[in-house]
């Protein structure tokens, strides 16, 4: 779906209001919370390169936000690596292993793609909970995940954490904006558009889908990076497919195939589920309920709003 | 444009146990334009697959100048000099027309798709695909979405498609099936002017339209090939007559 450049600049000005929140209402709450927004917007902008730009519905980038999570605590906790050196190899481990799922995933195609990622992943899930305890330290996790020292700074006071996960948030959000804008980006929309069209014409599809999926995995790796920082612990939680489950959501919720929309639906749904875990422990219903509400009535999800109308009578997003 | 070259021996496509092709063999000679015609069912589309890397062939092999492709992956045939238009239109919705024929040219291009700069940098690849909107005659809904136009002009943009990656070897699946008969003239004459100097296999059920264009009609029939000749040899054959034509010898 396409959003007019005065509807990406709404959401651009939604989504800048947001960032600034903790800038003005300091004392560590607010930045932490939108800090979570966005490390885990790093996270589903990555996931709809895969989702939204190239169609390909993943259900296994749990896998890839765990590996990255456990490669930086792993390297810093138990080798004394730095966290700058440890936050680059993480975005190598999640491309990594976005790598070797895709060798498996990306010959196969629809459902079947979704379910071989599921599967995968909760291999690793299981892995690091029971055989690799040794390296993961099994359900209790790692605890103790530093964070950054960065030019004397004490990046241990949310707010000034908080700023180091927005330059990181911008510089991701930039680079994707310019894959997506780049003929790289134009060639996933291709290929998702028609496949064999996309062939015909000369493209790799099998190629493209791998690189679409490894440069997610990079994008999970950073944003599992620096969840496990922002809460100073990593367990295989963060590989449960109830993970990829929430990323599906948040990304549908915004709207897929857009820049910002992932971002905005990664912010309601994590403002949802702040403000009515509060009152009810059934807050993941209620958010559900949301969920299948924004389905029927927003159908491009949240950027749809943000779309021209012809676009947004079509129901389905491109 | 040199070579261009085609070689079919003894290709055999089946689907399950039907055998959708059984021994195709013949040679398309540089320049020259081929009319594939025949009944619906006779294997026509089912060539243009198994030559196009669409279908894997049962036996026999295929060539592009002398070199095998029998067992290449559809982009690899493409890049080896192969276009193909497709009886069903096969065209990139939700993109502008404009933004369709620019991701064949990127196509044909770029073997990595550079992913450093916006699209719309590549000055080039702009111009390359306004040339060929303005062959295809779309130029003046050049940003409209693909999907909304009328069929003969997806049509046009189907064709085009094939053009941006220069092919030597250029395969029409029924290039005017559907076209409005006020678009027609126009339809054929595209054609007429894509086909020269490029190696053809054109598949179309317009008769009049085939026996003008071609240099040689193959006539199929349930997957194999009946007879061959210039048009007017096909057109007094009375075996082609009474099998296709539906007439008494
Ligand atoms: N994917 C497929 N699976 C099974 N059978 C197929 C498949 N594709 C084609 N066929 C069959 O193979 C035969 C040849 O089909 P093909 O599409 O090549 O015919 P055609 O000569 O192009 O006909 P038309 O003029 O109708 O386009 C038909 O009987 C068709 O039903
Ligand atoms: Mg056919």
């Amino acid at each position: 779906m396409k959003t007019t450049w005065l509807g990406t600049a709404l959401m651009g000005l939604i989504v800048g209001a947001m960032i600034l929140v903790p800038f003005v209402w300091t004392g560590g709450e607010a930045a932490n919370l939108v800090a979570l927004i966005l490390v885990w917007a790093l996270f589903a902008i990555g996931f709809d390169l895969v989702f939204g730009t190239a169609g390909m519905l993943s259900f296994g980038h749990a896998a890839l936000l765990g590996s990255g999570g456990y490669a930086l605590a792993i390297l810093t906790v138990a080798h004394g690596w730095g966290f700058m050196p440890a936050l680059g190899m993480a975005a190598l481990v999640g491309a990594a292993m976005a790598f070797g799922l895709s060798i498996f995933a990306v010959r196969v195609s629809g459902l079947f793609f979704s379910l071989l990622t599921l599967a995968l992943a909760q291999m690793i899930y299981v892995l690091a909970s029971t055989k690799l305890r040794g390296l993961t330290g099994g359900l209790d996790g790692i605890a103790g995940v530093p964070r950054p020292a960065l030019f004397g700074i004490d990046l241990y006071d949310n707010d000034n954490f908080y700023v180091f996960i927005v330059v990181v948030f911008l510089i991701g959000l930039g680079l994707m904006a310019l894959l997506r804008a780049s003929p790289f980006g134009r060639s996933l929309r291709a290929v998702q558009a028609n496949e064999v069209r996309a062939a015909q014409l000369g493209y790799n599809v099998q190629r493209l889908r791998q690189a679409a999926f490894v440069i997610s995995g990079a994008y999970a790796g950073v944003a599992g990076s620096l969840l496990a920082s922002l809460i100073f612990y990593i367990s295989p939680q963060m590989l449960h497919w109830s993970v990829s489950g929430d990323v599906l959501i948040m990304t549908v919720l915004g709207g897929k195939g857009t820049l910002l929309g992932p971002v905005l639906g990664v912010a309601v749904f994590e403002l949802l589920k702040e403000e009515l875990s509060q009152y009810t422990q059934y807050w993941y219903g209620i958010l559900g309920a949301v969920f299948i509400a924004a389905t029927i009535f927003l159908p491009n999800g949240i950027a749809g709003l943000f779309a021209p109308r012809r676009d947004r009578d079509k129901g389905e997003g491109r | 444009m040199t070579g261009g070259l085609l070689r079919c021996e003894n290709i055999h496509v089946a689907y399950g146990a039907f055998k959708a092709l059984s021994g195709i063999t013949h040679e398309f000679r540089p320049g020259h334009v081929y009319g594939l015609i025949g009944p619906n069912g006779a294997g026509k589309t089912t060539l243009m697959n198994a030559l196009s890397g669409h279908v894997p062939v049962a036996q026999g092999r295929a060539f592009l100048d002398d070199r095998d492709v029998t067992g290449l992956s559809i982009h690899a045939r493409t890049r080896a000099g192969l276009g193909r238009s497709f009886q069903i239109t096969k065209i990139f919705a939700g993109m502008t027309v404009l933004e369709n024929l620019e991701i064949a040219a990127f196509a044909h291009r770029y073997r990595v798709q550079p992913f450093w700069l916006p699209a719309g940098r590549f000055l080039k690849v702009r111009e390359a695909a306004e040339r060929v909107l303005e062959q295809v005659g779309l130029t003046r809904l050049a940003h409209r979405p693909a999907e909304y136009l009328s069929h003969g002009d997806q049509r046009a943009l189907e064709v085009g498609l094939t053009l941006l990656g220069e092919p030597r070897v250029l395969l029409l699946d029924e290039p005017l099936a559907g076209v409005g008969n006020e678009q027609l003239e126009r339809a054929i004459g595209l054609i007429q002017r894509i086909v020269t100097g490029r190696t053809v296999l054109l598949i179309e059920h317009n008769m009049d339209v085939v026996m003008r264009i071609s240099h040689e009609i193959l006539v199929m029939v349930q997957g194999q090939i009946l007879a061959t000749g210039s048009p007017e040899q096909v057109r007094n054959n009375p075996a082609v007559r009474s099998a296709y034509l539906g007439e008494e010898p």
